[in-house]
């Protein structure tokens, strides 16, 4: 079943999420200004409150004066998982949030936050939606109203729905139905989450998009948009108690929902290696595998993430120097862990070059699995991977918008913000012999499965998919 | 520095409260006049160093502590354009080389001692310029400096090394004919300025890939690297006199020479008449559209009256014309934008979308309406351009949140002679923009009679549905 975080875990108000966090780096860091002790680099979520109003919403604020400018995000604590008879309708419903309310014409919330310089966007996947705005300091106000006016007036009628559902048609041909990397990890999905609802793409089977009807949205919209599955995160240079007030004052008018369900079905344990086989007019060949992981969270997350960085991490890891740069087999070939709410998923993604058969790319990519799987790794090989992990967590650190984005998927993931210095332990924690029992333990040749995607036979129909 | 952040602070408090306590309930901030951009100080001059050494090597220095990490690299002013035709994709390949042994240090071995560090090493080459860029923790400055200096003046063009980028960079071009959009962006290039180094992709094709050895990569490389052709930049965490002094060390030796020419001229028009190409791939159920002439140089005087222009006509996503009626009025596509690439000599005008095939008409024919209006009966307005302006400032400040961005555009004011302080002018060089200009930069700038208009996918559906439109030339991808 699914397990979520709520908010009623949380007291009224918490003035800080975290205790005093820190993040030491090695050597001898010099420290960063504004009087921190040496060797230490301050976390800015040190200083976030977070408060819950009367009728569930979640707020998560983090002033940081340096820029003029602020992130504001919405967490819909609902995504493609948590549809039940058309695939699909998360995202269309993101979609029909741009389309007009009750005061608010349609597009138009968007314009006014472009004309004012601002960026505006939307995406969902397969735990969450998440509305953002990055815009300068004084538009925040024009940002929570508008915000504020679509998540209580939204107009879902027929005519909206219509003409977005040929733009989700447009982005669906895009992203999935004319590109063969769509193709391969759409069907590498359905393979390995058989019976999970993560096996359905997020932007649904075109079939449903097609006919997914005004009084579902509605039903989604009155089901998952409800105020106690909202999460409001602001990021920047504005101040708390009148932007808490004002808050308060417009989405303290949303309605909760009594009860907010969620997909019963779990990830049913594979026996047995999975393969199938898309077809599509392509000039290389591509491969792409997968194995079930644990969900985000599981104590095992790190040695999966460095064991990631080994494989993958640039110009120096085992698949690039193996498949790409010593063989010459494929042109790219890089692997990940992906961690969603109630699964994982290690991904394995290789295009062929021309004139090898993704037969040979396959058994390369998989030996490099298997000898992490029996040899494990060096001393040198984590060192690197734990440093490249720390500074990409140090990065992280550069924008309003990157410091809103980890707010809210820890929030919602954790129903706290882990300090950066506990991940630093975390990751520094794991040892060579983690990263091997972790490869053993998951990427095990009877569990994962496999896609090829490639060009049909001469007399072949291209697009279709077919199982081997 | 501390009392305008206070005073920012003061007047976003007082907004907030203004919009929240007026008398009779607040209004939303949709019914309220937008107040006045917040308007910080861009470069903090401070922070800037700016250093010219005896050989002409220019330095910009941008002190930023509140993280412990920097950015530092080598950009010269010469890139993709500045290449003969004949050999494109000597440029990629060089690059790609360098990042393949330095000084004593192999491929693996350079790697290595780049990821050790957790740091990212880059080198690239874009139309006007030549770029090796590095970053990571400030604790490994020197580090990331001693790299640098090895791959800038010691890199190896080893034989081996070339014959793997090589092989790689053909392999590519094989690959991304299974990519629409990278398939129709380079047919537009090859229409508009054929015989051009800009009428070729960046990697070149495979004809011109035949005739480069690893002699010519390094030749690339180094006819390039030439004092007069250097800036060095660096931002982040460091202290700037110190690291000064070690750039002078690296780099002051190096003799004055020549510099290579700069990109050839272009074409003033651009095709000369209307060309109507589909380049045929017959598995595709959703076609790609661009419409493209000749745009503006990068230092065109009038180029920011052509931003705004272009912001109107599709270049600001939902606030534009094109968006607007294309994606929000009739569901045609999922995105539709047009932009000027700015270049030293100028790159295409273009407008580029996708729909389903049995629509590609239907949207030529409503792009085609909108570029004619704009630049004749439906004229950028008053209240547009209001609008524009307002985007532009706001969009402005976003963009260069971090100083990692600021250095990118301090350097492009270099690397394109344009004044130094344009950073800080640029807000009010926008205001100062007149419906005129921008009414004027349409009729000038926009040709939709005789752009050239390309269409990729299925040629036995799309060629009945182009009729009317100009004689049809159809291409394989």
């Amino acid at each position: 079943m699914k397990v979520r975080t709520r908010s009623n875990q949380f007291s009224n108000v918490i003035p800080s999420l975290v205790a005093a966090a820190c993040l030491v780096l090695p050597a001898n860091m010099t420290a960063a200004a504004g009087g921190e002790a040496e060797g230490r680099v301050r976390d800015p979520v040190e200083d976030l409150s977070e408060t819950t109003l009367d009728n569930g919403l979640r707020v998560v604020l983090l002033e940081d004066h340096r820029t003029p400018v602020v992130a504001f995000q919405i967490w819909v604590d609902a995504g493609s998982s948590d549809e039940t008879f058309y695939t699909g309708i998360a995202h269309l419903f993101e979609h029909m949030m741009f389309k007009g309310s009750k005061n608010i014409e349609e597009e138009v919330h968007a314009q006014l936050i472009n004309e004012r310089g601002g960026r505006i966007n939307a995406y969902t996947n397969r735990d969450v939606t998440v509305y953002h705005e990055d815009v300068t300091a004084e538009s925040l106000p024009l940002v929570i109203d508008l915000e504020a006016e679509r998540f209580a007036n939204l107009d879902i009628s027929a005519s909206m729905l219509e003409s977005e559902r040929e733009v989700v048609l447009e982005e669906r041909r895009l992203r999935t139905e004319d590109s063969p990397a769509g193709r391969g990890f759409e069907a590498l999905a359905a393979l390995v989450w058989q019976a999970h609802p993560y096996r359905w793409p997020v932007i649904g089977w075109r079939s449903d998009v097609e006919k997914v009807t005004v009084a579902a949205c509605r039903a989604f919209f009155d089901t998952y948009y409800a105020s106690n599955n909202l999460t409001v995160v602001i990021v920047g240079d504005f101040e708390s108690e009148s932007t808490l007030a004002h808050i308060r004052r417009t989405f303290g008018r949303l309605s909760p929902a009594k009860q907010i369900p969620r997909s019963p079905t779990t990830v049913v344990p594979q026996r047995g290696e999975r393969r199938a086989d898309v077809l599509f007019d392509v000039q290389i060949p591509l491969l792409y595998a997968g194995w079930h992981t644990p969900a985000t969270g599981h104590a095992d997350g790190e040695a999966l993430d460095l064991a990631s960085q080994i494989l993958s991490g640039g110009r120096s890891s085992r698949l690039y120097r193996s498949l790409v740069y010593e063989e010459e087999k494929a042109l790219y070939a890089y692997g990940g862990y992906m961690e969603f709410a109630d699964a994982g998923m290690f991904y394995g993604i290789a295009g062929a070059r021309p004139g090898t058969s993704l037969e040979e790319v396959e058994a390369l990519f998989m030996a490099e699995i298997d000898r992490v799987a029996a040899d494990g790794v060096s001393a040198e090989e984590l060192a690197r991977a734990k440093r490249q992990m720390e500074v990409g967590l140090v990065s992280g650190l550069s924008t309003n918008h990157a410091l809103a984005s980890r707010i809210g998927r820890e929030v919602l993931s954790f129903g706290r913000v882990r300090p950066l210095d506990e991940r630093i332990s975390a990751i520094r924690a794991v040892s060579a012999d983690d990263v091997q029992r972790v490869v053993r333990t998951y990427l095990q040749s009877d569990s994962r499965s496999v896609i090829h995607v490639i060009a049909p036979e001469a007399d072949g129909e291209a697009g279709e998919e077919g199982t081997r | 520095m501390t009392s305008q952040v206070l005073s920012r602070r003061a007047a976003i408090a007082i907004l907030s409260l203004a919009l929240g306590c007026g008398v009779g309930g607040p209004r939303p901030a949709w019914e309220v006049p937008p107040p006045a951009p917040v308007e910080n100080t861009i470069v903090r001059m401070d922070d800037l160093h700016r250093v010219t050494l005896a050989n002409g090597a220019k330095l910009i220095l941008l002190e930023d502590h509140r993280l412990p990490r920097l950015a530092l690299g080598l950009t010269l002013r010469r890139g993709v354009g500045s290449v003969d035709p004949k050999v494109a994709g000597v440029a990629e390949l060089a690059t790609e080389v360098m990042q393949r042994g330095a000084g004593e240090r192999d491929a693996l071995m350079l790697a290595k001692v780049v990821e050790d560090a957790g740091a990212s090493l880059s080198v690239s080459s874009g139309w006007d310029t030549t770029t090796i860029s590095l970053s990571g923790l400030s604790e490994d400055r020197e580090l990331l400096l001693e790299i640098l200096a090895d791959v800038a003046l010691r890199p190896r063009f080893d034989e081996s090394e070339f014959e793997k980028a090589l092989a790689e960079q053909q392999a590519s071009l094989v690959a991304a004919q299974d990519d629409p959009a990278t398939l129709i962006r380079w047919h537009t290039l090859r229409t508009l300025f054929e015989g051009h180094r800009y009428g070729l992709p960046n990697s070149g094709t495979s004809e011109t890939l035949a005739r480069i050895d690893v002699a010519a990569a390094r030749a690339f490389w180094v006819d390039r690297f030439v004092p007069a052709n250097i800036i060095f930049w660096a931002v982040g965490d460091f202290p700037a006199e110190s690291l000064i002094g070690d750039v002078r060390g690296l780099f002051e030796s190096l003799r004055e020479s020549p510099a290579i020419a700069k990109t050839p001229p272009i074409a003033e028009r651009t095709p000369e008449s209307r060309r109507i190409v589909v380049i045929d791939k017959p598995e595709l159920l959703q076609a790609r559209i661009i419409l493209a002439h000749e745009g503006i140089a990068r230092t065109e005087e009038t180029r920011l009256a052509v931003d705004l222009m272009n912001n109107a006509l599709g270049g600001s996503g939902f606030s534009s014309r094109l968006m607007k009626k294309i994606r929000s009025d009739e569901g045609l596509t999922y995105g539709i934008g047009s932009r000027f690439s700015l270049r030293s000599q100028p790159g295409p005008f273009s407008i580029s979308t996708f729909t389903r095939v049995a629509k590609v008409r239907r949207v030529i024919d409503l792009i085609l309406e909108e570029v004619e209006a704009i630049g004749s009966d439906r004229p950028v307005s008053e209240e547009e351009l209001g609008k524009f302006i307002s985007y532009n400032v706001g969009r402005f400040g976003l963009s260069l949140e971090t100083s990692d961005a600021v250095m990118a555009s301090l350097v492009d004011l270099d690397v394109h002679d344009l004044p130094e302080d344009s950073l800080e002018r640029y807000r009010d060089r926008i205001r100062a923009v007149s419906l005129e200009d921008v009414t004027e930069a349409a009729k000038i700038r926009l040709h939709p009679d005789r752009a050239a208009i390309l269409v990729l996918g299925p040629a036995e559906l799309l060629v009945p549905e182009l009729e009317g439109l100009g004689p049809v030339e159809v291409r394989k991808p």
